[in-house]
This record gives C-alpha cells, sequence and structure tokens, in this order.
C-alpha cells in the first residue's frame, strides 16, 4: 500500500517522466511532487494546473454530470515535445486531488503512461 | 507555559503581528514538540515540524472519512478509545485495513493546511503552547511551518483574489434575493456543480463553516465556493451601510485592504438556548476522548439567531474591532465595513456588462 512518495516515485519510474506531482485542485496546494516542474516552480505548476482542471470540471459539455464526485478521469495535453497527463483521483472521502505526469514526448509512451498513471491513482487510495 | 508577545521579531515576510504564525516560526526555529493552541485552533509541532492542525471552523479527518461513509462512527470511535490515548490511531487505520497508507496521508495532510488556515489566524495573546503534547492520530505526516505560513498566506490572497470581502466567510450564505440572470449571461462565471450544491443547502443560518462539516469537505474549499459565489452574485455579500453607495458603484471591484483579509471570527455572543439539533454526523458526537470535532458546542453557541439574519442581514456581520482581538492589530480601514461592491444588480453596473458583452461580440 503505497503512500504519496511511493507514489510519486513509481511515477517517475514510467519511461520518459520528466517531473510528477500531487494536487489539491480544491486549494491549488502541491501536496507532493517529484522531478521538474514545466514551469520551473511546482507551486505555479500546481495552481495552474488546478485552474485547467476546474475549468473542464465546472463545465457541463465535459464533466460526467452523473458523477459529482469524480466529474472527470483524466486530461491529456500535447505540446511539440511533451504530454501533460491530468490523473483525477478518486478517494473515498470528499476531496479534489489530481496527478499530473509531465512526459517527455519523444521517449514516453502516451498510452502505457496513461494506463500506468491510472494504476498509481486507484493503488493510492484503495485500502 | 504561555507564550506572549515579549518574542522577539522573527525574520521574514511570513509573521504576521499578533498572530499564532509568529509564534509558530519561533517555536518551529527551536525544534519544539508539542502543541500550540490559540482561539480558533491548534498546530501539533514534533522537533519543529508541523504534524498536525486541528480547528473547530474544520472538518477534521473524522468528519471527513465518516460523512463519506468510508468509515463508521462505530468503528471511528472504537479506534480513538482503544488508540487515541497512546496516539496511534492513523497506524491501526492503516494495519487493520481500514485505509491505505495513501488515503490517511491524504487525509492528515488535506485537515493539516485546512485547520492551519483557521488556527492560524488565532491572537498570539492568548495562545498557549502545551509542550511535549502529542495528538491522538500519530505521526503520519510532516510540513515545514515556513511551507504551512506560505500556503495559508497563498489561500488569504487566493479568497481576496475571488472576493475581497471577507464577511461572507463567517456569515450565514444567502442565495441572492434576486437572479443574476438578467445581467450579461456572458461574463457571468457559470453555478458550478458545488455552488449549486452549497446554495441548494444554504438555508439563512448555516454559514460555510456548517456547510463544509455537513458536507464532510474541506472549510477552505468551501469558503472559495463562498466567495465564487458571492462574486458572481448568486449569493448576497452582507453589508453595514456605512459605505457610502457611491463610493462602490462604478469602481471595478478594488480590494480595501493593504493587506490580505484574513479569516474574521464570529463576535462572542451569550450563549443561547439550544435550538432542536439539527442532523449532525454522528462523529462529531462520537468522539470524546481527544476531542477531534468536540468543539461543535461553541459552534452552536456562537451561531446567530435566524432572525437576526433576516431582513437585516447586516446585523449578522462580524465586525473585526469588536471580534476577541486583544492584541492592536494593524491598522487598517474599516475595510470589510467599507462601501458595498459594485453589485451585478445595479443599473449602472448592468448597463455596462451590456455594453461589454456587445462588444466583445464584436471582437
Amino acid at each position: 500500500m503505497p503512500g504519496i512518495d511511493d507514489c510519486l516515485a513509481q511515477a517517475m519510474a514510467i519511461t520518459g517522466a520528466r517531473g510528477v506531482s500531487l494536487t489539491d485542485w480544491s486549494s491549488g496546494l502541491a501536496l507532493g511532487h517529484q522531478g521538474e516542474s514545466p514551469s520551473g516552480d511546482h507551486e505555479t505548476t500546481a495552481a495552474e494546473a488546478t485552474d485547467l482542471a476546474r475549468a473542464a470540471a465546472d463545465c457541463p459539455t465535459f464533466a460526467d454530470q452523473e458523477d459529482p464526485r469524480m466529474p472527470l478521469q483524466d486530461l491529456i495535453l500535447t505540446t511539440r515535445g511533451s504530454y501533460h497527463l491530468i490523473r483525477f483521483v478518486g478517494t473515498s472521502f470528499d476531496s479534489r486531488l489530481l496527478l499530473h505526469l509531465w512526459l517527455d514526448r519523444a521517449q514516453g509512451n502516451l498510452a502505457v503512461a496513461r494506463l500506468r498513471l491510472q494504476a498509481l491513482a486507484e493503488e493510492l487510495v484503495v485500502g | 507555559m504561555t507564550l506572549t508577545t515579549g518574542l522577539p521579531a522573527p525574520p521574514g515576510a511570513l509573521a504576521r503581528d499578533g498572530e499564532l504564525s509568529s509564534l509558530l516560526e519561533v517555536l518551529a526555529g527551536s525544534g519544539a514538540t508539542g502543541a500550540l493552541r490559540g482561539e480558533y485552533g491548534t498546530v501539533h509541532l514534533a522537533d519543529g515540524a508541523v504534524t498536525h492542525a486541528e480547528s473547530h471552523l474544520a472538518p477534521g479527518p473524522a468528519v471527513l472519512l465518516t460523512v463519506s461513509g468510508r468509515l463508521s462512527p462505530q468503528l471511528w470511535q472504537l479506534l480513538l478509545l482503544g488508540h487515541g490515548p497512546s496516539c496511534r490511531v492513523g497506524s491501526r487505520l492503516v494495519a487493520q485495513g481500514h485505509l491505505s497508507q495513501g488515503e490517511l496521508e491524504l487525509c492528515a495532510l488535506s485537515t493539516l493546511y485546512d485547520a492551519g488556515y483557521f488556527a492560524l489566524a488565532s491572537p498570539a495573546a492568548t495562545a498557549v503552547f502545551d509542550p511535549g503534547a502529542r495528538h491522538w492520530l500519530g505521526p503520519v505526516v510532516r510540513v515545514g511551518a515556513r511551507a504551512l505560513l506560505r500556503e495559508t498566506a497563498r489561500r488569504q490572497q487566493l479568497l481576496t483574489r475571488i472576493w475581497p470581502w471577507p464577511q461572507v466567510d463567517t456569515a450565514p450564505l444567502v442565495p441572492a434575493r434576486t437572479s443574476p440572470g438578467a445581467v450579461g449571461r456572458r461574463s457571468r462565471p457559470r453555478l458550478s456543480p458545488r455552488g449549486r450544491e452549497l446554495l441548494a443547502l444554504a438555508d439563512g443560518r448555516r454559514t460555510p463553516a456548517d456547510l463544509a462539516l455537513l458536507l464532510g469537505r474541506s472549510a477552505f474549499a468551501t469558503l472559495a465556493e463562498v466567495r465564487r459565489l458571492a462574486a458572481a452574485g448568486y449569493a448576497e455579500t452582507p453589508f453595514t451601510g456605512h459605505g457610502s453607495p457611491q463610493a462602490g458603484r462604478l469602481t471595478p471591484v478594488p480590494p480595501p485592504l493593504p493587506t490580505p483579509d484574513r479569516f474574521v471570527p464570529p463576535p462572542r455572543q451569550a450563549p443561547e438556548p439550544r435550538r432542536a439539533p439539527e442532523p449532525r454526523p454522528a462523529s462529531a458526537t462520537a468522539a470524546p476522548l481527544p476531542r477531534p470535532e468536540a468543539t461543535l458546542s461553541r459552534r452552536e453557541a456562537t451561531r446567530p439567531r435566524p432572525e437576526a439574519v433576516f431582513p437585516r442581514p447586516e446585523a449578522t456581520l462580524p465586525r473585526p474591532e469588536t471580534a476577541a482581538a486583544p492584541l492592536p492589530r494593524r491598522s487598517r480601514p474599516a475595510a470589510p465595513v467599507a462601501a458595498p461592491p459594485p453589485s451585478a444588480h445595479d443599473p449602472d453596473i448592468a448597463l455596462l456588462t451590456r455594453v461589454l458583452t456587445a462588444l466583445e461580440a464584436r471582437l
């Protein structure tokens, strides 16, 4: 049963991972992070990932209206050199958490990384 | 041991004079272990690092885990009675398979920052340091005191950016009496699912702290949502009416404070006769031993009477100058009672909004 640091360490072991953070997107706080940050500052990255998550999750077009606890499962953003995988973490208690993996596009495999991050998000909160 | 304000001013800009923050920095710097108890909450330290925080204004682990149905109140009480005195509740929760290590850490970290936000607003003059005191949950996470202070300051600024009128934090949530629907739909933020949920539970008596407890949800996240509701015109912002209406009409939401807004504690009131009890999370009364959330009775006592809320919401305004603040705060204008913000219902604002919307549409 991994704790937060184990979870982040395993996320960093995903091929092509450049940085990962666990963010509370109700407040914009980075609860933990490892590796590099795309903006050079993990706090800024957490705040910006929070804005993105809220924009999507509060939007009826994208959010699953029938599951208010987990309105989205993940977001994938692609740039020329990297992917950003934002995986929402479904805790049993009321919280708004996400795992943000910054992946090198040349080295990483998006499909594999996505499945791995999903598994890590589930292991983090499964007792 | 009572720490008073004779302590040297700590370095750095994080400390706010007269609040618990400055004491926390001093204690953390000296590697202290114990509980720093203030009027609005307690911060626990171990070897200078913050390990737990509790506040009667923020739901603790007991509420988060039992309101969500993750753990039954009976189980929680058993664990608390059995392992609270030895400060091993956290480790037993994991060892007995009730929670994963990740869940425990997430719960502990979230509640630490959530309660810390309120606890650190306590006046330092009445704070007490209880050296050697340990927390019933036991060691789970450790956060540097500076990290907690920095995050608390960031949260204050976040709230101020959303809507710089802190009185909505402590006043009962009141849905806007007139629908803001007539005003520029394009420029008005959409009502979020969580905002809608809060408005549905707003009965004119429940404060944001009450709603957070009822929902088993972060108190800070609830404050932020309430400020968004107020900013968008979905919820009322109570004003005393002393400010000149002209002053605030057309100015674009000026933050009136030179400093970030602070949580303004509710005014002390004589305890009123208990009303018929509302449905409460069972855990709130199920933990007699180390009293994680046992301060609920005080919340009942400070709750404003419903008749004081309507029809004059200003009667419930917490007044900073009368609100148990023994230390002189930095002088500041009567910010929370200053001019009302530009209201979306104001005809001039409505006109401006329509013009803005039309201009945007042509871009």
